[in-house]
């Protein structure tokens, strides 16, 4: 361990999903806790490198360096030598006039976002059970909360005379700099550990990243360079030498001034009482700087009128630079507006948080419900298809894909050959070429793209989608520039298709906001039913799921518990057979925790009510602790910080509706009713408890709260 | 005067390749010095009323240093050991250390942290001053808290040797116990030891393992022997121990815990055993660097004793606490408690720099040591002996270095020495003194202008009983509200004043209590003569809705919105049941330690 210093990619660039954003294989085992899940899904990237991208590596050239540019020979689209225009500040204005007009002639465009985490709490992972609410819950938190890094946007146009794609991939830095004062939204983000790590190991360059504002402004430095000349007032440096040593005479609007620097604000108080009283020809200028300071400056102005003249300059420099910096904190916005307005397809791999990261960061905040925020997304992006959704709509390509990983780089090594030598012809189609075309103008901002970066991604993501096209039949020979490829009739009944996520087993139609089975999606559960769904949490750690399920079964029945599906170490999901379990549950357990008679230590569900911290609730209950911006690391943790500031306690309420139903009988009813399942089953156990065992516990309970009344 | 050179000096970097070298050095530097001072450069800070106001009480205050220690990460910590010598000039000599941290996931187990807040103003300005995120990210040295390495030795479990310990009488059952594992092992070892079956095929070794039940530990051959106590593993090193010096035994835990069992390898020669052994050693290096890695630091600091100098004491202190202790308590008395357990005294700056009258009002160690230096004449003599060289310096070197200056100074003005106990000249105090008393400072770091505060001089104690917090004004300045309020109500009338604590909300302090109380009361009860009051869409609450906001830990959004869903939760006018407490108006506040640990 510990030498990540090199700089240099890795041989066996393992181009596997990054862990952070897609999840590899449907077929990984279900882990017990969810942030083992995160980590051993990162630990299975990392150890296995698919062998034949090894192989590849092997034989292919080494990778291309920095001035890549003019496309990468012959086939094109290989791996390690495509080169990605790295765009910031510095070359924005310049990189988003060229992409424009490379967006408009594009037939679509690759799309891919690299953020700084996904899930800010282990259980905050979407399960498969997750109704769709709450994964749309859990994946509005994760958009608002991480910050985009990079954004990756890659147009591929078609020449005909080529008769191959040309792409060209762009890298766009993202930082969430607090551009204007009043903007408090967006200066604070969350950073996942894992995922920074990740990025770390594809050598993701984070000075970049965070240092972009150096690039800002250089034009204005003009005034530091226009240099001292011996100064015209004389008793005025005099004057003022006295507090401070020494200062920097500068011009400022070809005037001559020196500059104030390292005085309080006390002192900067007296100097403007003292130029006023005592010097009409000099005027104390405000004006504000680089880096959100502001810079205080005597300029000496002979005439009345040149005064005038002075501050009505000071001014218009003055809205002059809250415009910039407006327009600077628009930024890449104007990447996304580019999309937007050009009407283009866009093309992602699984790539609904990508998009919701998008619109939460570009354009408003996300919607309260899927429906809305599909709908008003698509007015913005009228034509969006994910290449994950694709890939499980044409037969031939599932036939390739069985039991492969889905991922971004297993799908890339898969479907596109030319990456790939002709070793393997996974089909009798002939591979769609494409090209990568750089900008040789300015190659030092070109830096080859196998580093795992958005501009990267967003390329193998084009280049799937054109081989998946050529899959469904579409002829791009036939293909005129000018024709909208999304409105293409062997495509057009996939487009604005998606998965919420990648266990959700369910597509949902950005244009109706309508979500419906993924035919084909392998269940690993037995589908959920909301209403039989309780959510229990602060059980004893040491308590597994299947001793929750036990014990419950103990009571309940046999077969009275569907499932039961671990949260994290702290918290369960248990689905019941019926639906008046949840009651009688909710019920038993509130009398159980009221009863302090040995029969509550000795009852079956003691094992998971120990430590009296264990608290029980219905579905809609766990929507609103994932609604919760509050993001504890443990369930337990969060749920009990919900319910201590929602100003209707969970907790209490339920153990209120218990007192009195206790004291009408109602509760003691329910209890009969889950005892006859015990009998229906007739699964009486030695273990089991009896009916009269429960019987008596509530009479017990009863008396002891009717005592204590 | 050194000053002005001392800031370019610059801090031995450590990252993760030369950690191990640099904590021996540091050991041996705190061994030595007199003073260990400390600075830490996080990813951000609070912001909003979310800061340490001059409202909070030292309960609420704290309640904030936990959010921030909670969500921000620290990048850097700086450690800087250094002696003071009185002679004249006094001579300070410093080691400073820069340690580069990041909080990577080295055991696969989720820690130390799922996830950490970055300020994007924070980051921007670090990259600014020339920060390397990164070497920060790439090569930062990863830690656990001391609980955490707990809870993560219990889930990974890495064999050890252990030391045998003189055993007591034998019984009767130990010594079957011993000669069937003496017979066992001696069978095992025959096989391996006899050179005359050296030339064995791999098919007969292979077949002889499979009977021996032998395993293999890298390239040698080992076995386990199961045991089911403390007693027993000790019997089985007895008994290696007995049979032959090529043995080596390692104890295996098992995952429940209590069961394990031994393993004994099998070595050939001396050399080999050596070899073994060293690797055995280095494996255990390797995991103790993963399992505590940055917190070594920590723990050499609190087992040295050293006074701790700091200059957002409460600020740094909860951080570390929480980063590499254990998580925060939810009261300041058990942090203090706790946090004394693990630095026995820590001085906070700021303290002293309240000894000095007109520094009270300095907002910051760039300000402090300013005004010193045009003020005061104290001549130190500065040496830092081991430099890396390097042309950038971090802000948190500097930031460390400036902490050591000021207090070599103040504590010559002061009269602070360390060997105060031993030599008893008259006119010295021990640095115990100054131990422990906390300033909360809302000093925004980073901003290095050389203000102060144009503040009353004065510090005067306010009871909570005074203030009230009032919102739903539009966008207005302190003096406009006040103009506007006196028309609102007869209360106004009276001296009062008016504090923005954020932008939507202000507290008001009234020099008489029963105003206060009586106001409240009456807006509580919605009063007729108050009309006006709510016309205007003005609200108001009093501290313990605040206290209870602070509480519940209800930071995220602005101090209106709280207030009003706290106060409408209430319902009833709750009148202050709790002790009031005092705050320490016009100042940052002072926490006493020895307060919070004697009651």
């Amino acid at each position: 361990m510990g030498h990540m210093v090199s700089r240099t990619p890795p041989i066996h660039q393992t181009k596997s999903s990054p862990t952070h954003r897609r999840v590899p294989s449907p077929l990984h085992p279900p882990a017990t806790a969810a942030a083992m899940q995160m980590q051993g899904r990162l630990r299975r990237v990392l150890r296995a490198p698919p062998p034949r991208i090894l192989l590849y590596h092997a034989i292919s050239s080494p990778p291309n360096g920095g001035n890549g540019g003019g496309g990468g020979g012959g086939g094109g689209g290989c791996g390690s030598g495509v080169a990605v225009k790295q765009v910031t500040r510095g070359n924005m204005a310049e990189a988003l006039e060229k992409l424009r007009g490379r967006v408009r002639e594009a037939a679509f465009v690759g799309v891919d976002l690299e953020m700084s985490g996904v899930t800010s709490a282990p259980w905050r992972d979407t399960f498969e059970l997750d109704r769709a609410d709450v994964r749309y819950l859990k994946l509005r938190d994760s958009a608002e909360r991480f910050a985009a890094l990079q954004l990756g946007v890659c147009p591929f146009r078609w020449d005909p005379a080529k008769s191959a794609f040309v792409a060209q991939p762009h890298n766009f830095y993202i930082f969430p700099r607090k551009e204007l004062p009043s903007d408090c939204s967006s200066h604070e983000f969350l950073c996942q550990t894992t995922s920074i790590d990740f990025l770390a190991k594809y050598q993701f360059d984070f000075n970049t990243c965070f240092r972009e504002e150096r690039m800002k402004m250089n034009f204005k430095e003009w005034r530091d360079v226009i240099v001292s000349k011996p100064m015209v007032d004389n008793h005025l440096s005099g004057n003022i030498k006295c507090c401070a040593g020494q200062f920097q005479t500068v011009f400022f609007k070809m005037r001559p001034a020196i500059m104030l620097n390292g005085f309080s604000s006390h002192q900067l108080k007296l100097i403007q009482q003292v130029l006023r009283k005592n010097f009409k020809d000099l005027v104390f200028v405000c004006t504000s700087g680089e880096d959100d300071t502001s810079e205080k400056k005597v300029v000496y102005s002979d005439t009345d009128e040149d005064r005038i003249l002075l501050m009505k300059d000071v001014q218009e420099d003055l809205l002059k630079n809250r415009e910039e910096r407006v327009k600077s904190a628009i930024g890449i916005r104007h990447v996304i507006d580019l999309l937007s307005s050009e009407r283009k397809l866009i093309v992602g791999h699984s790539c609904f948080l990508d998009i919701a990261q998008v619109y939460s960061k570009f354009v408003g905040p996300l919607p309260s419900s899927i429906k809305e925020f599909a709908l008003s997304f698509h007015k913005i992006f009228p034509h969006i298809a994910d290449t994950r959704h694709l890939m499980s709509v044409n037969q031939a390509v599932q036939k390739l894909m069985k039991h492969k990983s889905k991922s971004l780089s297993s799908a890339f090594s898969l479907l596109c050959p030319a990456s790939y030598s002709s070793v393997e012809k996974p089909s009798s189609h002939p591979p769609v070429t494409i090209e990568v075309e750089g900008d040789e103008t300015t190659s030092s901002c070109f830096i080859s793209g196998a580093k795992h970066e958005a501009g990267y991604d967003a390329y193998m993501t084009g280049c799937i989608f054109a081989q998946l096209c050529a899959y469904l039949g579409i002829k791009f020979e036939q293909f005129s520039p000018l024709e909208n490829l999304a409105t293409n009739t062997k495509l057009h009944k996939h487009i604005n298709f998606l998965s919420p996520s990648w266990n959700s087993g369910t597509v949902i139609d950005l244009s109706t906001g309508m979500e419906r089975p993924e035919p084909g999606y392998m269940r690993r559960f037995p589908a959920a039913v909301y209403d039989n769904i309780i959510v229990i949490w602060g059980f004893p750690s040491k308590v597994r799921p299947k001793e929750i399920k036990d014990c419950i079964c103990k009571v309940f029945g046999s077969g009275s518990v569907t499932t039961v599906f671990s949260i994290d170490s702290t918290a369960a999901l248990v689905q019941f057979k019926k639906q008046e379990s949840v009651n009688d549950f909710l019920d038993l357990k509130a009398v159980l925790e009221r009863a302090d008679s040995a029969i509550s230590i000795l009852h079956p569900l003691s094992t998971i009510l120990e430590g009296g911290q264990t608290r029980a609730a219905k579905y809609d209950t766990y929507r609103d602790i994932c609604s919760s911006s509050e993001s504890k690391y443990l369930f337990a943790d969060q749920a009990e910080a919900v319910c201590a500031t929602s100003k209707n306690q969970l907790g209490e309420n339920v153990d209120d509706n218990l007192i009195s139903g206790v004291l009408d009988g109602v509760a003691l009813a329910s209890v009969t009713e889950g005892d006859g399942i015990i009998s229906d089953s007739k699964n009486q156990d030695i273990a089991d408890v009896t009916c009269h065992d429960i019987l008596d516990a509530l009479h017990d309970g009863k008396a002891l709260l009717v005592r204590r009344m | 005067m050194a000053a002005p050179r001392a800031a370019v000096a610059s801090a031995k970097q450590v990252t993760r390749q030369n950690f191990a070298e640099a904590v021996r050095e540091l050991g041996a530097h705190l061994e030595a010095c007199d003073y260990v001072a400390v600075a830490a450069q996080k990813t951000g800070a609070p912001t909003g009323w979310r800061r340490a106001l001059p409202v909070d009480t030292a309960e609420t205050a704290y309640l904030k240093a936990k959010l921030a220690a909670e969500s921000f990460q620290p990048l850097q910590i700086a450690v800087c050991p250094f002696r003071l010598r009185s002679s004249s000039p006094s001579t300070l000599v410093a080691y400073p250390y820069n340690f580069h941290l990041f909080p990577r996931d080295e055991l696969q187990l989720g820690m130390p942290s799922y996830s950490f807040s970055c300020q994007s103003s924070y980051l921007s300005t670090m990259a600014n001053d020339g920060f390397d995120f990164n070497m920060c990210i790439y090569d930062g040295i990863s830690y656990l808290s001391r609980v955490q390495e707990s809870l993560a030795r219990q889930k990974i479990f890495t064999p050890r040797p252990q030391q045998l310990l003189p055993s007591p009488s034998t019984s009767v059952s130990d010594s079957v116990f011993v000669n069937r594992i003496k017979s066992k092992i001696l069978h095992w070892r025959k096989g391996y030891a006899d050179p005359s079956k050296k030339d064995d095929g791999t098919l007969v070794s292979s077949l002889s393992r499979l009977i021996l039940g032998g395993e293999t530990y890298g390239s040698r051959p080992s076995m386990s022997i199961d045991v089911c106590s403390d007693r027993q593993v000790q019997l089985v090193l007895e008994a290696v121990n007995h049979i032959s010096d090529d043995l080596v035994s390692l104890v295996v835990p098992h995952k429940a815990g209590a069961a394990r069992s031994v393993r004994v390898i099998f070595t050939n020669s001396k050399e080999d055993k050596n070899l073994l052994l060293m690797d055995i050693q280095k494996l255990e290096d390797e995991q103790n660097f993963k399992f505590r890695g940055f917190r070594e630091v920590i723990d050499l600091l609190s087992s040295s004793q050293k006074p701790i100098i700091s200059y957002n004491c409460l600020n740094d202190m909860t951080m570390l606490h929480t980063k590499f202790i254990a998580p925060l308590p939810p009261n300041l008395h058990e942090f203090m408690c706790s946090l004394k357990m693990v630095f026995s005294n820590v001085v906070d700056i700021n303290h002293l720099l309240r000894q000095i009258g007109p520094l009270r009002k300095a907002k910051n160690i760039q300000a402090a040591l300013s005004y010193l230096q045009r003020q005061y004449f104290v001549p130190i003599e500065i040496e830092i002996p081991q430099q890396d060289g390097t042309s950038s310096v971090t802000k948190n070197e500097q930031n460390v270095l400036r902490i050591t200056k000021l207090f070599a100074k103040l504590s010559n003005l002061l009269k602070i020495s360390p060997e105060c106990q031993l030599q008893s000249r008259e006119q010295c105090t021990a640095v115990e003194e100054y131990c422990n008393i906390f300033y909360p400072s809302c000093v925004v770091e980073g901003s290095y202008d050389a203000n102060f505060a144009i503040e009353s001089d004065t510090t005067e104690t306010v009871s909570t009983d005074n203030i009230i917090f009032l919102w739903g004004f539009r966008e207005k300045s302190v003096k406009e509200l006040k103009s506007y309020l006196i028309g609102l109500h007869q209360a106004f009338s009276e001296d009062f004043e008016v504090k923005l604590l954020d932008k939507t909300c202000s507290a008001l302090i009234f020099r008489d209590s029963n105003t206060a109380t009586q106001l409240l009361k009456e807006i509580n009860s919605e009063g007729p003569s108050l009309n006006r009051f709510f016309s205007e869409g003005l609200k108001a609450a009093g501290f313990e809705v605040y206290r209870k906001v602070c509480r519940l830990g209800l930071w995220d959004s602005d101090l209106a919105e709280v207030l009003e869903d706290v106060s409408s939760e209430l319902g009833v006018p709750t009148l202050p049941e709790c002790s009031t407490s005092q705050i320490y108006w016009n100042s940052a506040l002072m926490l006493d330690l020895k307060e919070y640990l004697e009651c």
